[in-house]
């Protein structure tokens, strides 16, 4: 079964082409990868699969259906059960790190409320930041702030994550840690991952798949 | 300099002023004060009314302001830009201008005629005077502040974090769990600011016949000339001013969140109103029908008397050229003045920064009245009396009241331009000055146009601080208004309102030429 479906997807910003009839499946469970240099619409195809941006033509499909088709978004970014991890990471600056989780969690129709603080507690012993969870976003380290980031996008039982090059600003060693923990985590919940990178080093890493993007 | 002239014409006269109503005669005493409050029954009623008008006017200003601001900013509603001019007209009024709308809306001779309505026992006249009234017009003043601070906070917001809400909920959830919450401290800083300013009011209790206690202030200058007890008046509203801010300040530390400034390139995200767009679109038409044309509607149409404007040039020619001169050299000082602070603000040039920041903000916030006076206390003595009774005076009160309006706009204008900017031309081998002229200004000139105009519209319509310090004869053309209310004709009076707005108008238009040409050049 297809996890995500692209279906000669097009789209351009100010009547630049950023990506040009793009055909892509990505199927359960598997950790594609795309690589490719700037400008080549990486991280736009991931919002077009989030519903942050809508496709100019073509169709976009998730787990069978069509959510999103020529300029019209058949399903709202709140509906398509998805996680992401942005580049900048957006942790909301006025909440803790449990808020966030609790945030997450508040939408998610698979947990009944009394099970909330039970699953929050094992995504945050899953990404060791129990001893973290009354802490706001900036009295973390770049690390913590990482994981907390990737427990926001788990957190819900997405069934597909998107990662917009969450490392990218780490340095090596912290880099290769989260790297094996991210794998550790889609192993243990069993997610489809789509990650963004410009490293080919994280790309052989990550990916079970790795596709090279071109600017269109 | 910056340091200098905030000192001169803000924080001197202050102390000196404090130190006038405390000293009599070489000795400490509190006789004044004793004199001042030892009668509660006295003074306790102007406070209460001071102290309800400014909270019900700052509730009204955040009820009406927050959500106007998010429809202008944050959707998709037809006419955004027209309402958003409409709305944000009256703050180029001086208050009592919109008091007097207001008035010639509702009074038995109105052009639409509530003759039936006095005849029945219900003229709206009359709930006008009294605290209805005055909450109608400062809520109708300062609710622009709020809606163009909301505006300017929800600009700032990184979308990136709506976005990242967006993914677990829809609009409503994001709003009131992120964005919101995100600008929350920004909208109690516009609540407090709406909360001073309506407190240090004085035009529009005194044309309304409200008792507060600023009037009180301006009563025991003018009318008694008893200068230590309007000093003494004077310090409890420079006292709840300065501790506001303070307690701002102390909540506000390290807690503002990304909103110091926009960055460039950041693309606020809209919300799709759907089927609610035209209705939206429709109340918001009628509110600012009802709240700012109407008004002004009703002035225009009072000024239509065959001989109002031959009258009105004729007794105020002078003030209005006065005023225009005052307002453009007040401009002038305040963009420097401002830009030079707003410098010291933004890169933490000096050690100081953050005193001036306080500093001009709590000018910005005290009563007119009680900066002229305090202004009074500094210059009116042997050997600078040259310099009291010179039209000095009004360029100081200028200064001290609106340096904090300029540097704010030179911080936000700053903000975005890169640091980068300037340490490429010191890497150069530029000196500070030339940095600061062939670099920094053309890159922030839009800013510093904004700066410009925003000071000569409030000097234009400055009345507290210009009714205590002008020199006999100088009056401007808002003082002269306001004199004029007492005994003029009301077409007189109204003719002189609409000459004040129109002067206002053609300088905001001269505004949008220079920044149209700073964009071209640029």
């Amino acid at each position: 079964m297809m996890a995500v479906e692209l279906q000669s997807v097009s789209k351009a910003y100010d009547g630049r082409r950023v990506i040009e009839a793009l055909s892509l499946t990505v199927t359960r469970g598997e950790r594609l990868v795309l690589v490719g240099p700037s400008g080549c619409g990486k991280t736009t195809m991931l919002r077009l699969v989030a519903g942050l941006e809508l496709p100019d033509s073509g169709a976009i499909a998730i787990n069978g259906r069509i959510v999103a088709q020529h300029r019209r978004n058949l399903v709202p970014p709140e509906n398509r059960h998805l996680g992401m991890v942005f580049q900048d990471l957006v942790l909301w600056p006025h909440m803790t790190v449990s808020e966030h989780l609790e945030f997450a969690l508040r939408y998610d129709r698979q947990l009944k409320p009394v099970e909330r603080p039970a699953r929050m507690r094992e995504i945050l012993d899953m990404v060791r930041m129990a001893d973290c969870a009354e802490a706001r976003p900036a009295t973390l380290s770049g690390g913590q702030q990482q994981r907390v980031a990737l427990a926001r996008a788990v957190v819900a039982h997405p069934e597909i994550v998107l990662m917009d090059e969450p490392l990218s600003s780490l340095d090596p060693e912290l880099r290769a840690y989260l790297c094996r923990e991210i794998l550790r985590l889609q192993a243990e919940l069993g997610f489809t991952l789509i990650y963004v990178t410009h490293s080919r080093d994280e790309a052989n890493l990550i990916g079970h798949r790795s596709i090279v993007m071109q600017p269109a | 300099m910056v340091v200098f002239a905030l000192a001169v014409v803000g924080l001197l006269p202050l102390l000196a002023m404090l130190y006038k109503s405390v000293f009599a005669d070489g000795r400490w005493t509190l006789s004044v004060y004793e004199h001042v409050f030892s009668n509660p029954a006295q003074y306790w009623p102007p406070v209460r009314n001071s102290l309800t008008l400014a909270a019900l006017t700052a509730v009204c200003a955040l009820l009406l302001g927050v959500p106007l601001g998010l429809l202008l900013a944050k959707t998709d509603v037809p006419l955004r830009r027209p309402l958003m001019v409409t709305l944000c007209a009256p703050l180029l009024l001086p208050p009592y201008i919109l008091a007097i709308c207001w008035f010639n809306l509702m009074s038995r001779s109105a052009w639409w005629g509530t003759d039936n309505l006095s005849q029945s026992g219900l003229a709206p006249s009359i709930w006008l005077f009294g605290l209805p009234g005055c909450l109608l017009v400062l809520a109708g003043a300062l609710t622009p502040a709020v809606i163009i601070l909301t505006v300017v906070y929800l600009h700032a917001v990184n979308p990136r974090h709506e976005e990242a809400g967006r993914l677990v909920t829809g609009w409503r959830g994001v709003l009131t769990k992120i964005t919101l919450p995100i600008i929350s401290r920004g909208i109690l800083f516009a609540g407090l600011l709406v909360f001073l300013l309506a407190l240090g009011e004085v035009g529009v209790p005194m044309f309304l016949r409200y008792p507060v206690f600023p009037v009180e202030t301006l009563t025991q200058f003018s009318a008694f000339y008893d200068f230590g007890a309007a000093a003494a008046a004077a310090t409890p509203l420079l006292g709840v001013t300065l501790l506001l801010l303070v307690g701002e300040r102390l909540y506000l530390r390290d807690k503002t969140y990304e909103l110091l400034a926009t960055a460039p390139g950041r693309k606020i995200l809209v919300i799709p109103l759907g089927r609610w767009r035209v209705p939206a679109a429709l109340a918001a038409i009628l509110f600012a029908v009802i709240t700012v044309v109407l008004p002004l509607v009703s002035l225009v149409v009072s000024s239509l008397s065959p001989f109002a404007y031959a009258e009105a040039l004729n007794k105020a020619a002078g003030s209005i050229g006065r005023s225009i001169l005052f307002a453009g050299v007040g401009a002038t000082v305040l963009t420097l003045l401002g830009f030079l602070s707003g410098y010291l603000i933004q890169y933490r040039a000096l050690a100081v920064w953050r005193v001036v920041d306080t500093l001009t903000l709590l000018l910005f916030t005290l009563p007119g009245t009680v900066i002229g006076i305090a202004l009074i206390a500094l210059w009116n003595r042997p050997g600078i009396g040259w310099i009291y009774a010179s039209t000095a005076m009004v360029i100081f009160a200028y200064v001290a009241q609106y340096t904090a309006l300029a540097s704010r706009i030179t911080v936000a204008s700053l903000g975005n331009v890169p640091r980068s900017l300037e340490e490429a031309a010191q890497m150069a081998g530029a000196p500070w000055h030339a940095r600061v002229l062939h670099i920094i200004v053309p890159a922030a000139l839009p800013g510093v146009i904004a700066a410009w105009m925003v000071g000569f519209i409030f000097c234009m319509r400055d009345l507290g601080a210009s009714m205590v310090v002008y020199p006999a004869g100088q009056e401007t053309l808002p003082v002269r208004i306001f004199t004029l209310m007492a005994n003029g004709a009301p077409s007189l009076v109204s003719a002189l309102c609409v000459v004040l707005v129109v002067v206002t108008v053609i300088a905001l238009g001269a505004f949008r030429m220079l920044l149209q040409s700073a964009g071209h050049r640029r």
